[in-house]
């Protein structure tokens, strides 16, 4: 297979888009659009941690994809696919993990309940997780140190999954492309 | 959040477009991000609208993506012709999305017609 697809999923606000687009070298093609009312508050308080005083944000969200590619050399592709954050849109979910051979949970450590967040994810995913290659991406680390990775680390543990957590700055290339090639040496070292 | 006198406008305009155009089973407003704001169906509870709605919202989006992408401007409706009826998307406003279907297969033309009207009266409901 000359592609590899990776899918990145986990809850709103948590850094999927923007990871994506630290690293496409395309520009990423997004189906975001401008939150209503309903959405607003969530977005707001997810805003207000991560922005300086004072400053205000777009509330975007996800209602389809997001997509975006990185070119692996030799003709090969890594293309990139990000779901929706919101469970409403479930069904996104289960269309876009087709085919993916690797998959990347984002966790919001600034969010309200971030572990309770990974147990509804790793849930979720589950039997796609026992089954190929996936990651946790714990973002906004720097505005809320705890949860330490340690926390996730041992929740999984007590799930009996065994998976490599990484605190990534879904805003610096350097990080998010640091997780990445771990989770392209996962899916390379399954394959032979 | 949309005041309870909007969403009475809603919902009578849906239900006017449902006397009015016999062939539609249903008629769903849904926010771009897929929040129900108010829905009818000529048998109640024959469908389950609200998880079909907030797809609408995300067929809306692809279709502006894609309209974006090859410069064509807003994307106006998506339609689905199935085996056992037709479901139409259309854009009320920037905000606003409006859902209708038949089970009947040839009255698309009536379906887009109607609900097209019923989109543009939509449209100028004062939303402030």
């Amino acid at each position: 297979m000359n592609d590899q697809k990776i899918v990145f999923t986990g809850s709103l606000g948590a850094g999927k888009t923007t990871a994506i687009a630290s690293i496409s070298e395309i520009p990423v093609i997004n189906a975001d659009i401008q939150t209503s009312d309903f959405t607003r508050p969530v977005m707001r308080q997810i805003e207000k941690k991560a922005l300086p005083n004072n400053a205000t944000g777009r509330s975007m969200t996800t209602v389809a994809m997001d997509y975006g590619e990185v070119n692996l050399g030799s003709g090969k592709k890594l293309r990139l696919y990000g779901t929706p954050g919101q469970q409403r849109f479930d069904y996104m979910w289960k269309l876009l993990i087709q085919g993916a051979q690797g998959l990347v949970i984002f966790v919001d450590n600034a969010g309200v309940d971030p572990v309770g967040d990974l147990a509804r994810y790793t849930d979720i995913f589950r039997e796609y997780i026992l089954t190929t290659q996936t990651v946790i991406a714990v973002t906004r680390m720097d505005l809320a140190p705890r949860p330490s990775m340690q926390v996730y680390q041992n929740y999984l543990h007590q799930l009996g999954i065994q998976l490599p957590v990484f605190a990534v700055d879904a805003r610096s290339s350097e990080s998010v492309v640091n997780m990445i090639r771990h989770l392209i040496e996962m899916i390379n070292g399954e394959n032979h | 959040m949309l005041s309870e006198t909007v969403t009475q406008q809603l919902e009578q305009q849906l239900e006017s477009l449902l006397e009015r155009c016999q062939p539609l089973c249903a008629a769903v407003v849904v926010t771009v991000d897929g929040y129900t704001c108010a829905m009818k169906q000529q048998t109640h509870g024959k469908y389950s609208l609200e998880r079909v709605a907030t797809m609408g919202s995300t067929l809306m989006s692809l279709g502006d993506t894609m309209t974006a992408e090859l410069k064509m401007g807003r994307c106006e409706n998506i339609i689905s012709e199935n085996e056992q009826g037709i479901v139409a998307f259309m854009h009320i406003n920037n905000n606003l999305v409006l859902v209708t279907l038949t089970t009947e297969t040839n009255s698309l033309g009536m379906l887009l017609s109607h609900s097209r009207k019923c989109a543009e009266t939509l449209s100028k409901i004062n939303y402030s």
